[in-house]
């Protein structure tokens, strides 16, 4: 048989055509050279293929292991027809029509050069991280615009929108804006505040705006104010007016909350207060405890005025308390004064006999007659009896007093079914009466004991009284002089027993002795029994103090510190 | 010693001299200056406590902030600064602008430059850390924060891998470029193929398969691990023993030879690969540290604006 075998091949453009004839009883084609078309390439086999006239049929057949593909499918033997495609490794040979004198005629190209891996390895496109993916550029802009778009552009998007709402009781938290807040959100939110944090326009309403007071005053309307308004402050006065809610309380700062409590922010004003705002009568304060003034009691100094006095703990003279009573407790606490009501079971054991704690444990309840005082010191002034009660003047109300033992011997007599004349009777029961008076004023049982009278500093007129109160007639006169017993002497501080309760009373409060006539030294401890265990705020040896460990900021006793919502004071 | 030894060595000499001096560049200029910065930083956090909680407020926390964020633009200005510096003139310029400016840059700024980037930017680690407060979370603040210590960290790397690959890139070069690794390889590769053409097919599939399937370089984890199982080379070489008249009596001319040539291939890949995996290990640092960068400006630009707008 005989074949016409034409190689093509390109250079750029160019089309190179060489033909040649191949013939024999079969043309091999494969690597050897030995074969009729050798294909010179690593990828055909030595013997590839073999084509052969198969009863006149030009006709392909499969020599080795080679894959051999004919119009696309892998075969072991197929009729060619003109325009069939082989291919064979790196090679198509195309089935082209005989020319005269030919069984066939084939043209081969290689169309897989195998130079582009070998020229160079790698195939000269991965060496270099460079060629290994997308570029840094495209990565750091992917990055760039995500983290604008998600972090920036939206946020600032649904914030401005009007998609965030104010918290309110009837409607539905916020989710959506709550994850859209999350990226912006600096820290997590105190407890109390917890159950609008969703909703970020309950404080932030509006874009660069900070928060203004009168978000926070929405909620918080009775807040205290700082200072007595009418007070001239002068320079600190605009400046605690310029404050606002946020320079204090701060947000987003974990779940504790945060209220600045640096010492310095307050002494950046009452560093100098005497003389910057003298009219609020206030000492300078340099800090806690070197630069704290010694505590200043308020204490009463007339009773029957209602007048009180601040007056410096530990100094000279001595602070003494004149709530119109003659007390004293060094007589209280040593039961050989009242061997009787021992017996009786009832000595005066310890503080908690009289003191008794309010229920939130912070202070303690008035003292009163009717619970501290009546047990030991009853009122009666006669032994017999009456049917309806004992023989007892009522305890504050003297002018009750008179008549309640008036009216009891007068129903003595009413009882006795005396028959002499009413003139008599009256004359009788007025020097009863009288006689008792005299007995319940008395200083040793009676009033006289515990209270001062009307009478010159105080002194027990008790011929006069009875002169002016009996017979009994209209608007009578009052016989004792007031009483004011202060429930706490520090009314600026807040001290908290409970949270000292483990301590004992004694450990900071001692018993004072009589200083003059039933007074003593006032037995509230002052800045050195404070100082024992309390110390800076920075303190590692002492318990961190600052000023709002004992102080408070806001006075609701002042009035309100904002009532518009542009923050003014009122 | 032949001159171009000679030439190599004080070439190699010079070149290591100067991976010192740009971290020692003009007696630790700018290693004083960090410190110092640091220092000052640290100083102004301890002393001047804000009213409250330190959460890079009040006016240290603001000015430590500051520093930051233009201490990052700072640094970012200096990769900018980088890409145009052009000693050999490779490119052209596209505006005069730029091409004064690189015509400004001499190799001692550059030095000068880089020294002032890695000990300023280990600063502004120390600085931005004071700035957070020691508060972290899951908000654009801490991403900015992260990031810009993967950043950091990515640079620590590179000054790092500078100091260290381009030696054992050197000794591992034998004294070839990489384009005349690739040449002998292409070269070895041509006389396999000339020499297995006429022998049998068994032969011709074996190499067939270290010239078809030998990669070299490809995606990042293989220039980085330099590792590649199923390497058509190394394959050969143990099918080549596999063959059944293999072994030490099968002593024919055509199987030493392609052993031969093979275990020479086998050699020049490894260390073409060896050479193309330090290049990697020194390049792969900025593909953290040029992408976050940019990510940190954009997570920069909306902590800022957070912080103020609301």
């Amino acid at each position: 048989m005989e074949v016409d075998v034409a190689f093509l091949s390109r250079r750029g453009t160019a089309l190179m055509r060489r033909s040649q004839r191949a013939s024999g009883e079969r043309v091999r084609i494969g690597r050897g050279t030995d074969n009729e078309v050798p294909l010179n390439d690593i990828h055909v086999g030595l013997r590839a293929a073999a084509l052969v006239l198969h009863e006149g049929v030009l006709t392909i057949d499969r020599l080795d292991t080679s894959p051999l593909e004919v119009n696309g499918s892998l075969v072991e033997t197929a009729p060619l027809r003109p325009g069939d495609e082989i291919r064979l490794g790196p090679y198509r040979i195309e089935i082209l029509p005989p020319p005269e004198g030919c069984d066939g005629a084939i043209q081969i190209e290689l169309v897989q050069p195998a130079g582009d891996a070998a020229e160079r390895p790698g195939g000269g496109t991965g060496i270099g991280l460079a060629r290994s993916g997308p570029s840094k550029r495209f990565y750091a802009w992917t990055g760039f615009l995500i983290i604008t778009v998600v972090c920036l552009a939206v946020p600032i998007a649904v914030f401005s929108s009007g998609m965030l709402h104010s918290w309110h009781k009837d409607t539905p938290n916020a989710k959506l804006p709550s994850l859209v807040g999350l990226s912006w959100n600096p820290g997590s939110f105190s407890n109390a505040h917890r159950f609008f944090a969703a909703d970020c326009a309950t404080c932030h309403q509006g874009a660069f705006a900070g928060v203004a007071d009168a978000t926070c005053l929405s909620c918080h309307a009775n807040v205290g104010a700082h200072s007595p308004h009418g007070v001239a402050l002068a320079a600190v006065g605009d400046k605690l007016a310029s404050l606002r809610c946020a320079d204090c309380h701060t947000e987003h700062r974990g779940i504790e909350g945060s209220v600045i409590s640096k010492a310095s922010f307050c002494l950046d004003c009452h560093k100098d207060l005497k003389e910057a705002a003298p009219a609020t009568g206030m000492e300078d304060v340099g800090g806690f405890p070197n630069g704290h003034p010694q505590f200043r009691a308020t204490l009463v100094a007339d009773a029957a005025q209602n007048k009180t006095a601040r007056v410096q703990l530990g100094g000279s003279p001595p602070a003494i308390d004149r709530p119109g009573l003659k007390f004293e407790h060094k007589v209280h606490m040593d039961t050989a004064n009242y061997p009787l009501l021992v017996q009786a079971g009832r000595a005066v054991k310890g503080c908690a006999d009289c003191h008794v704690a309010e229920p939130s444990g912070q202070g303690f309840q008035p003292i009163t007659y009717k619970n501290q005082c009546q047990s030991c010191h009853q009122l009666t002034f006669d032994a017999v009896a009456l049917p309806w009660q004992d023989a007892r003047v009522p305890h504050g109300d003297d002018v009750g007093v008179i008549a309640s033992v008036w009216n009891y011997y007068a129903g003595r007599a009413l009882q006795d079914g005396s028959s002499s004349s009413p003139a008599d009777t009256q004359t009788q029961v007025s020097a009863k009466t009288a006689a008792a008076l005299r007995v319940v004023f008395d200083e040793k049982r009676g009033c006289a004991l515990c209270h001062y009278s009307t009478g010159d500093k105080g002194a027990w007129d008790t011929d006069k009284i009875l002169a002016d109160a009996l017979p009994p007639k209209g608007n009578p006169a009052r016989v004792v002089a007031s009483v004011k017993l202060p429930v706490r002497f520090l009314p600026n501080a807040v001290f908290d027993h409970a949270s000292h309760r483990g301590q004992t009373c004694e450990s900071c409060h001692t018993v004072a002795a009589a200083v003059s006539n039933g007074t003593e030294r006032l037995m509230v401890p002052n800045l050195d029994n404070c100082t024992q265990c309390h110390g800076t705020e920075n303190a590692s040896f002492h318990a961190q103090s600052t000023c709002i460990t004992c102080h408070v900021f806001h006075h609701s006793e002042f009035g309100l510190m904002r009532t518009s919502a542009t923050g003014t004071v009122q | 010693m032949s001159m171009s030894d000679t030439a190599y060595s004080s070439e190699r000499r010079g070149r290591l001299s100067r991976h010192v001096s740009f971290l020692a560049y003009d007696n630790f200029r700018y290693l004083k200056i960090a410190l110092a910065a640091v220092t000052g930083a640290i100083v102004l956090y301890v002393a001047v406590p804000p009213y409250g909680s330190r959460y890079g407020g009040g006016w240290a926390g603001y000015t430590l902030g500051t520093v930051g964020a233009l201490l990052i633009l700072w640094l970012t200005w200096f990769g900018y600064r980088k890409r145009t510096y052009d000693p050999e003139h490779k490119y052209v310029q596209p505006h005069a602008a730029a091409a004064a400016a690189h015509q400004a840059e001499d190799p001692s700024r550059l030095a000068r430059r880089l020294s002032a980037h890695v000990y300023l930017g280990l600063a502004l680690l120390v600085i931005a850390t004071l700035h957070t407060g020691f508060h972290f979370g899951w908000n654009i603040h801490t991403l900015a924060y992260a990031l810009m210590c993967v950043v950091i960290a990515s640079g620590v790397y590179g000054v790092v891998a500078y100091a260290r690959y381009p030696r054992q890139m050197t000794e591992n070069r034998q004294n070839l470029t990489l384009a005349q690794m690739q040449a002998q390889i292409v070269a070895l590769d041509a006389e396999l193929r000339r020499r297995v053409m006429p022998m049998d097919d068994a032969m011709a599939t074996i190499i067939r398969d270290s010239l078809d399937n030998t990669p070299i370089g490809g995606s990042m984890w293989r220039q980085l691990s330099g590792h590649y199982p199923g390497c058509g080379t190394f394959q050969a070489i143990a099918r080549l023993h596999a063959l059944p008249d293999a072994g030490p009596n099968a002593i024919d001319e055509n199987w030493r030879l392609l052993r031969t040539k093979l275990d020479e291939k086998a050699l020049l890949v490894s260390r073409l690969r060896r050479d193309i995996r330090f290049k990697a290990l020194m390049d792969v640092w900025l593909y953290l540290h040029v992408p976050l960068t940019f990510a940190l400006l954009a997570a920069l630009i909306a902590h800022i604006v957070s912080v103020f707008y609301l």
